[in-house]
């Protein structure tokens, strides 16, 4: 029982399949002009400090006072500002997120792990502005009270914002690092009489090592990028930290603080351009040292 | 296991399984603390923005305009902003990063192209948003003339919101099994067909979940925002401005704004319900993910 | 010693597919030796041999299948109807209108019965909705599963039981309007009463159509098809007329696997 003859697949389909090829192919080569041309703009107006204004390299990234009226605008102390808070999020951040990464792919009962992955999900949805307003109404007030701060701005207020902001990452990251472990690997020390402890120190860590390194080198992308909330509570005065407890500024906060009036062709906003550019470069530093981090046999 | 049992005696060996079982016993209370810490940190901070904010919360104050210097104003327009941001940036942003997405996971061949492209999104994701919102500055403010725009903002989250969305269509897309491509391809379709047909349909739901969790992320962007979109609403005219070229904005950099500049009298108030709005909003669009995911998937199955 | 039920066919059907010294390497694994096979037309041919011998792998270079597996090679030559399919200028997509083929896991699409059965006929072209639902019970009644869906064509085929959803690709494969119909061990995910269903089918269809059937299950072979090939690692051993070779096998090999010695 025929019935009529289908015909064969037109003409039309193969069009249309050219056409998406195509289609699809410009949409991948935009994301590559869009990279190009960032890092493009970023590298001109970054280097007019150099090139136009004639600051050496050396003032921009050596000198320890910012002071551009002068052309002077010497930017380390908010490298060293930017440095430190960073550190202090990934020493206690770090951690932190790689136990509850532990956790959740090691022990945790199905309900809980259910539990988690919303509260996760919302702590990473949470805005940077918002965690800025809890650390002011909430941490800076403690932080005066207890710690014998003056303003309760400073340096230990900004890194423990910080290092709530990067837990999620860390914590997803260190989890999906975990769970990739290869299950024989568990299975054949568990069998060799290890505590679960044993196991996790002595055999999934260190075979976790490069998914480990990932989810702590973007940790740190995390917090060395994040300007707003550490702005609000960091204190924004441009010195170097003498303590856990003096404000202080980094290169985030500085261009998020001082943008806005800066005049257009100025010194001042020429630095400003070009610890934008630097921020990119870090940037960037980081994404190969996370591919060289996935490149190493575990 | 003689060699085990001579070489050490009785009771240095109780002593050895009872201090691993103690450190056993410590690590487990140590991570299942650091793990409810989590969850009551965020209970802590939902408690917490609420009893804050809940007073300033009203009718009023989600509708009416704010004020320059008198007490009393509202972020009606601030919360306008940011949904007309929002709906801008996924125009761009979904079109782009589903192509390139869709070429990454279903057309692309190891090569040069293929790691640039993928080099390249990783980058952007990495880049901080400040520095982001600086290359919007140069671009879309000074060098085209727009000044602080919706526009402006919106493309420059594109930038920022493309490498994550190009995730979520490769991940929604690798979770369709193979075989259903083979069944269409066995029929005589063409692969962009395949892909229309079968892969994108069955990827519905993880590609609207992951959707709707980048769409939270967005509304609450600020620092990019800041010297792009602008400070301010359009004065002068209606600040409910269709027009993507007005200044817009958004709730979340008021919240900034009124925090460091602001002048009028009620600002912590005024902050407070900022905050809990966007904290809010926040939650609104995690329980639309996962409803709207959930939903998709029984769709599928039982229709 | 197990006996064909089929008839010796009385006369001699034209060849629809002729496969001549083909290869097919994984790598640098070669998984299939220079196999040559004239399959008939209008006839059911089996495939049979213990796990592991490269019948799937043969079968899926009869549609180029192989083609979306990027480390696969292939080589030699599949002519139908005497032109070679792998030829330089030939389109694989319109040798899979011609050559359709049905999976040994039903997959059907997370759609409607209806647009699961209707997709090949859409993606060729075809719009009018009448036509449509004419192919549709056309295939359906085909595949012997129209009166057991008619009543809700537009429910999701997901809901079908394994027997059901396997009848349901075939059908999507009847709408094709095929050629030469390959089947990867159609029934071995399935229970015996929805086995024997798919088996009348399959007599049934080669009155239209030439069926290629690849199976584990001797039994089986020797139930529904006309000829037989019989692969051991990557070579093609022996072909034949079934009941020659489950009565009288004329190499050793194939008769150790025909008497269970191992398989």
């Amino acid at each position: 029982m025929k019935g009529p003859v289908i015909a064969s697949a037109s003409t039309r389909a193969h069009l249309q399949e050219s056409v998406a090829r195509t289609v699809l192919l410009a949409a991948s080569a935009l994301v590559i002009v869009a990279m190009a041309a960032v890092v493009l703009y970023l590298a001109s107006e970054g280097s007019r400090l150099f090139f136009s204004d004639h600051i050496s390299p050396l003032t921009f990234l050596g000198r320890l006072t910012f002071d551009p009226e002068n052309r002077a605008p010497g930017a380390l102390v908010f490298i060293v500002g930017s440095l430190s808070v960073t550190i202090f999020a990934i020493v206690v951040g770090g951690p932190f997120g790689v136990a509850v990464g532990i956790f959740l792919s090691q022990l945790a009962p199905q309900r809980l792990a259910a539990l988690m992955k919303p509260t996760i999900e919302i702590l990473v949805g949470i805005p940077s502005v918002v965690y800025g307003w809890l650390g002011l109404t909430l941490l800076a007030p403690f932080t005066r009270a207890h710690f014998g701060s003056q303003t309760g701005f400073g340096l230990l207020t900004a890194g423990i914002v910080l290092s709530i902001m990067i837990l999620p990452t860390v914590i997803s990251l260190s989890e999906d690092a975990l769970r990739s472990v290869h299950a024989s690997l568990k299975e054949g020390s568990m069998a060799l009489g290890a505590t679960r402890w044993q196991t996790i120190f002595h055999v999934l860590l260190p075979a976790a090592r490069s998914g480990l390194t990932v989810a702590l080198i973007l940790g740190i992308a995390r917090a060395i990028g994040e300007a707003l909330a550490v702005q609000m509570v960091i204190g924004n005065s441009a010195v170097l930290p003498k303590g856990l407890l003096s404000p202080t500024s980094t290169l985030t906060t500085e261009i998020v603080t001082d943008m806005g009036s800066a005049q257009a062709g100025s010194v001042m906003q020429h630095a400003l351009f070009s610890m934008a550019f630097l921020l990119l470069l870090i940037a960037m530093l980081l994404i190969v040292g996370v591919r060289a981090a996935l490149r190493r046999p575990s | 296991m003689t060699a085990i049992a001579d070489s050490k005696s009785f009771a240095s060996r109780r002593l050895l399984e009872s201090q691993r079982r103690v450190a056993d016993l410590l690590a487990t209370i140590v991570l299942w603390g650091a793990a409810c810490s989590i969850v009551l940190l965020l209970a802590f901070f939902v408690g917490y923005l609420f009893y804050l904010g809940a007073g300033t919360i009203s009718w009023h104050f989600l509708t009416a305009p704010p004020s320059e210097i008198s007490a009393g104003g509202g972020i009606g327009p601030q919360i306008f902003n940011s949904f007309y941001i929002l709906f801008l940036t996924m125009v761009f942003t979904v079109p782009v990063a589903m192509g390139a997405g869709i070429y990454l996971q279903e057309y692309a061949r190891p090569g040069a192209f293929t790691t640039t492209v993928q080099f390249c999104a990783e980058s952007l994701a990495t880049i901080p948003s400040i520095v982001m919102g600086l290359f919007g500055l140069i671009v879309f403010v000074t060098l085209l003339h727009w000044h602080f725009t919706a526009l402006g903002g919106a493309l420059t989250l594109t930038l920022l919101n493309l490498p994550a969305l190009m995730r979520v269509t490769q991940e929604g897309l690798a979770s369709v099994p193979l075989i259903m491509r083979e069944g269409s391809m066995a029929l005589g379709a063409t692969k962009w067909q395949t892909i229309r047909r079968v892969v994108l349909p069955s990827a519905i739901a993880p590609l609207t979940t992951g959707i709707v969790l980048i769409a939270g992320r967005i509304f609450g962007e600020t620092a990019a925002l800041i010297y792009t979109a602008g400070v301010s609403v359009s004065a002068g005219r209606s600040a409910y401005d269709w027009s993507p070229f007005h200044t817009a904005e958004t709730l979340s950099v008021h919240l900034w704004y009124t925090h460091s500049e602001g002048l009028v009298p009620d600002a912590a108030r005024i902050g407070n319900g900022s905050a809990l709005v966007l904290l809010v909003m926040v939650l609104a669009f995690n329980v639309l993910a996962r409803v709207l995911g959930r939903l998709l998937s029984h769709r599928l199955t039982s229709k | 010693m197990i006996t064909s039920t089929i008839g010796v066919p009385e006369a001699r059907a034209e060849c629809k597919l002729q496969v001549e010294d083909l290869n097919v390497y994984y790598g640098d694994f070669q998984a299939i030796k220079t196999a040559s096979l004239e399959v008939p037309e209008n006839r059911v041919t089996a495939l049979i041999g213990p796990s592991g011998c490269g019948k799937t792998t043969f079968i899926r270079a009869l549609n180029r299948m192989h083609d979306l597996s990027p480390n696969v090679r292939v080589e030699g030559k599949v002519a139908l109807d005497g032109e070679d399919i792998y030829a330089r200028d030939v389109d694989p997509v319109s040798i899979r209108h011609r050559i359709g083929m049905v999976f040994q896991r039903a997959n059907p699409f997370p759609k409607s019965i209806f647009e699961n059965a209707v997709y090949g006929p859409r993606i060729h072209g075809v719009r009018s909705r009448r036509m449509l639902m004419e192919v549709c019970e056309r295939s359906l009644r085909r595949a012997a599963l129209w009166d057991e869906v008619k009543d809700r064509l537009h429910r999701s085929a997901l809901d079908l039981s394994g027997g059901q959803q396997q009848r349901l690709c075939i059908a999507r494969v009847l709408a094709v309007e095929p050629e030469v119909i390959l089947m990867d061990e159609p029934a071995s995910a399935l229970d015996p009463i929805a086995t024997s269903k798919i088996e009348d089918l399959i007599v049934e269809l080669k009155d239209d159509f030439t069926v290629v059937i690849v199976t584990h299950s001797m039994q089986q072979a020797a139930r529904i098809s006309d000829f037989t090939a019989f692969f051991l690692m990557g070579d093609l051993i022996e072909v034949g007329t079934t009941s020659e070779i489950f009565t009288k096998p004329k190499d050793k090999r194939t008769e150790d696997y025909i008497t269970g010695r191992y398989g």
